[in-house]
């Protein structure tokens, strides 16, 4: 903004760029560690990277990261998209007491409150009391499944009721006398208007499930070591190692990767999208 | 958007596909042996040897004290996992709260290995519960590059004149270690096991962690690991870790001294937990392990002595030094932790839990 | 007319629940029922192994009171002030770093700001391990930043800038900006630029300006921020766990040990107890003020 006085714009840049500095320097460090020499590999050396792709644990650990992240996203995506459609839809715009107004949206946001501990071991003690009485839900992926879900719905039902509420409410109405059909009208109308909040809302559930250690941690059983656990009990025990260094440096690379992909490819399209009503 | 869309799509199957095309863990229908054990414990190629000799498929997961293991198990793990390896004075605990069962010994022809001394252990009687897995002893480890030539004795970690300025730490875990230690430097014996003298070591572990030099409460191997990586320059740890590091060269800086105020000697064992899902493997696991070859093979790994007599042979000759094989003038300093249970167990943790805070 | 009313409310909560009660109901079976039991468990007596067995009692609140064995320490009450404390200066320090970082995004041009403001989030999107981890690598006792730290005797010699509060608060403050980054950002860039205008006709001078025309307007972006910021560092545990060790012990980890190490369950559950009474608190509190300054917060359900 031009308002800002140039001699003020100068002091801004001065200490942003610190701050910048600041948020990539530790990643950087890791990222140097990663290729410092060894015992054995004296000067830059790639001995941690090709140890890394010949261990069978890690490669097990990445598997296992991604099976949860895709296999909670779908889930919690699904059940997100419904709570945040279903409360923009039917619930009184006004109040609605407290069983309709208030309370669904003190449990949606029980979740994103609860510190991620608490939520851990709360887990941990419900799951474990259920497999003893029940047999059923033995800790594993499955328990860290479900409770990746129970993170990442209310997320999702956040970004797909934001979605909603900034939309009309008569192109509900009027699709409700073209269809009739309550599902037609979910199917053609809404599916497609949330759409892009439904991809927003699943790239955020996968990401809530890779960042997520504490409750990942507390609901682990006993062959569903995933990468964060497997890097922190690493780190717990050796302060650190060329391996974790190497596996951390693979995965900031991955993250910044992604963020690039992302950026360039919205910018291609809002290029596109405003090149559009040009032509036309 | 559709662009979009059709990238996402593209990048999610891909994710998909490269997950399930990487090394599968454990194919379904496969008998799974779950192997819950001390960190670095276990030469990966046995585990090779008993995956091969089973048919089945072995989860290794990792603890690096015994209340880590005992508080998993208590959280449900009892019913996870099918052999685990607690230290001797924590088999009674375990059996006290039900959460490890009786062995089939006919299911352990190899228990005629074991040297008679290691056979019906005041710790388990009858060997009902555990058979003995390695032995070992629990002394210093320090950094022989910054701390030069310090006495032989627990003031190096309790009194603030001896070590006024390197970072240090306290063993972590139950605290019988810790607690033995510093009643050890306090005169009352390593196995101290009265009132009284656990309250005065706990106030001396208090005052030690006012120190600004103290780093923390770190377990054993962790220990050894933050030493070989310089993060602190003294510590509690067990000699096989120590002797280990010197094998492969990674630990030449550390040294290691039982304190002349008295040790921790101990022995692991094997147990099956109460509810374990595949408890035949954990018995045919337990008579892989105390095999003579076996036996052999694994002290050559993990560089701890073997409860094993029909291992003895088939020895690397490096164990026989000192640190891995105390001396007779060490073993008089050596002792056994006291196996608590009970309402002692439960004073025992509330003091250690005050200790520590 | 009535019954018509009637029976339309009612089928709009019948469909409310078909659609949205598959959601609630899995989060009330899968944290509100555990959490309840997780409660519950703080008026159980401890047994010897640590497990809560009956009767009913309230010994698990006098040791979280700091009633133990060794007679009464202040220990759990500087645990707690600690982590009150950590949270606080590291919302203060977030809030100080990132309103020069969002103004400087803001004066950029309009196609720079959201590559600058992604660069500022992706660090972030690593996982909280990873980032801890690299500050653990920055901070030992061997790594330059501590041998600068020693020789200008700030530490004393041999020892590292980690575990401590220190590292402690470097890590909360590095984990936690993008929080307060992102909240920032959107209520600066709807900034209305004409009150700084006729503000700056009024005052003139540049702090004065800042505080009566710029700030008010960024005070409801401030306020989630320090919500997204504050709640999650005071109940945080990688960090003090990775960073602090024992010496730097946060709530956090004091819950998590009752649990992982020497268990006693109604213990843990007990000061779980605390730290969800004061989570609250600092909920109702901010919330309150969000309110009563206008902070219009779109789409919040």
């Amino acid at each position: 903004m031009s308002n800002i006085p140039r001699g003020i714009r100068r002091g801004l840049f001065g200490v942003s760029l610190p701050v910048y500095a600041l948020l990539y320097l530790p990643l950087s460090v890791i990222a140097i560690f990663s290729f410092a020499p060894s015992l054995h590999h004296p000067g830059v050396n790639l001995a941690a990277y090709g140890e890394l792709f010949n261990d069978a644990t890690v490669l097990a650990a990445l598997r296992r990261s991604i099976t949860l992240a895709f296999g909670s996203a779908i889930l919690g995506t699904a059940l997100g998209t419904l709570m945040g459609f279903g409360l923009s839809r039917f619930r009184p715009a006004k109040g609605g007491g407290f069983w309709v107004g208030a309370l669904p949206s003190l449990i949606i946001y029980t979740p994103i409150i609860m510190p991620s501990l608490v939520f851990g071991i709360s887990e941990l003690i419900f799951f474990n009391l259920v497999h003893e009485y029940t047999g059923l839900l033995s800790a594993g992926l499955l328990t860290m499944g479900i409770a990746h879900v129970t993170f990442q719905s209310p997320y999702v039902a956040l970004v797909v009721y934001a979605r909603l509420t900034g939309l009309d409410p008569n192109l509900f109405e009027a699709s409700h006398d073209l269809y009739a059909n309550p599902i037609k009208s979910f199917l053609y109308l809404t599916i497609p208007v949330v759409r892009p909040a439904l991809i927003g809302g699943f790239l955020l559930a996968i990401t809530l499930s890779i960042d997520d250690f504490t409750i990942s941690f507390f609901t682990a059983g006993p062959g569903s070591v995933t990468l964060p656990i497997y890097i922190y009990s690493a780190i717990a025990r050796k302060g650190s190692s060329p391996e974790i260094n190497a596996l951390g440096s693979l995965m900031i690379a991955t993250v910044i990767g992604v963020a690039l992909l992302y950026y360039f490819v919205t910018r291609r399209q809002q290029q596109r999208s405003r090149q559009i009503p040009a032509v036309a | 958007m559709t662009k979009l869309k059709s990238f996402l799509l593209g990048a999610g199957c891909a994710a998909i596909l490269g997950a399930f095309a990487l090394p599968q863990a454990a194919r379904a229908g496969e008998p799974t042996l779950n192997l819950f054990t001390w960190s670095d414990y276990i030469d990966p190629a046995m585990v090779k040897t008993f995956e091969k000799q089973c048919g089945c498929k072995v989860v290794e997961t990792d603890y690096d004290s015994n209340s880590e293991m005992e508080a998993k198990l208590k959280a449900g793990a009892d019913s996870q996992y099918d052999v685990v390896v607690p230290s001797s004075y924590y088999v009674a605990r375990l059996v006290a709260e039900g959460l490890i069962q009786p062995l089939d010994h006919n299911a352990i022809p190899n228990f005629k290995n074991l040297a008679t001394k290691f056979q019906d252990p005041t710790y388990d009687p009858g060997d009902k519960y555990s058979m003995p897995y390695q032995w070992g002893t629990t002394g210093i480890g320090y950094l022989k590059d910054q701390i030069k030539d310090p006495p032989h004795s627990w003031s190096l970690l309790f009194d603030p004149k001896v070590n006024p300025t390197y970072p240090f730490t306290l063993m972590s875990g139950s605290g019988q270690d810790t607690i033995g230690a510093a009643c050890a430097y306090l005169g009352y014996g390593f196995a101290c096991d009265t009132k009284a003298e656990w309250l005065a070591a706990a106030k001396l572990i208090q005052e030690t962690r006012k120190r600004k030099n103290f780093a923390g409460f770190v377990d054993g191997l962790p220990e050894r690991d933050q030493l070989k990586a310089k993060v602190n320059s003294a510590g509690m740890v067990f000699n096989g870790d120590v002797a280990a590091s010197y094998a492969d060269g990674s630990g030449k800086d550390i040294g290691f001294f039982l304190p002349k105020e008295g040790a921790e000697i101990w022995v692991d064992t094997m147990a099956i937990p109460a509810h374990a899902p595949n408890p035949k493997l954990g018995l045919e696991f337990i008579n892989f392990i105390l095999d003579a070859k076996e036996g052999a093979a694994l002290s050559n790994y993990n560089a701890y002595s073997t409860p094993n007599a029909a291992a003895e042979p088939m020895l690397d000759p490096s164990l026989k030094t000192e640190l891995v094989s105390p001396s007779a003038a060490d073993f008089k300093l050596l002792h056994f932790l006291p196996p608590l249970a009970g309402a002692k167990l439960k004073l025992f943790n509330a003091i250690w839990t005050a200790a520590k805070q | 007319m009535s019954t018509m009313v009637q029976s339309e409310a009612r089928s709009r909560a019948w469909r409310l629940w078909l659609t949205s009660g598959p959601g609630l109901f899995w989060i009330i079976l899968f944290l509100l029922l555990p959490s309840g039991i997780m409660l519950g468990i703080a008026f159980f007596t401890n047994s010897d192994f640590g497990s809560p067995v009956l009767p009913l009692s309230l010994s698990s609140f006098s040791q979280v009171a700091g009633f133990g064995i060794l007679g009464w320490t202040s220990a759990n009450f500087t645990v707690l002030i600690r982590s009150l404390l950590q949270a606080g200066i590291a919302t203060t320090m977030t809030i100080l770093l990132a309103y020069p970082l969002v103004f400087f995004i803001v004066s950029r041009p309009a196609n720079l700001r959201p590559v600058l403001l992604l660069f500022a989030i992706v660090p972030s999107w690593t996982n909280q391990v990873v980032r801890t981890y690299a500050w653990m690598q920055l901070l030992n006792p061997f790594a330059p930043v501590s041998h600068l730290a020693q020789s200008l005797g700030l530490i004393p010699p041999h020892l590292g800038l980690m575990p401590g509060n220190f590292a402690v608060f470097i890590g909360l403050t590095y984990n936690y900006l993008p929080y307060m980054v992102v909240p920032l950002y959107a209520a600066v860039e709807k900034l209305d630029w004409t009150l700084v205008e006729a503000g700056r006709d009024l005052y003139a001078s540049g702090p004065k300006l800042f505080f009566n025309a710029v700030f008010p307007q960024t005070v409801p972006g401030l306020l989630s921020g320090i919500i997204l910021v504050g709640i999650p560092a005071f109940g945080d545990y990688v960090v003090p766990q990775l960073l602090g060790g024992d010496k730097a012990m946060m709530l956090g980890s004091l819950i998590a040990s009752q649990f992982t190490f020497s268990p006693d369950w109604p213990y843990g559950a007990a000061l779980t107890i605390i730290m969800l009474v004061f989570t609250c608190i600092g909920l109702v509190v901010f919330r309150r003020l969000t309110q009563r300054l206008g902070g219009g917060e779109g789409a919040m359900l």
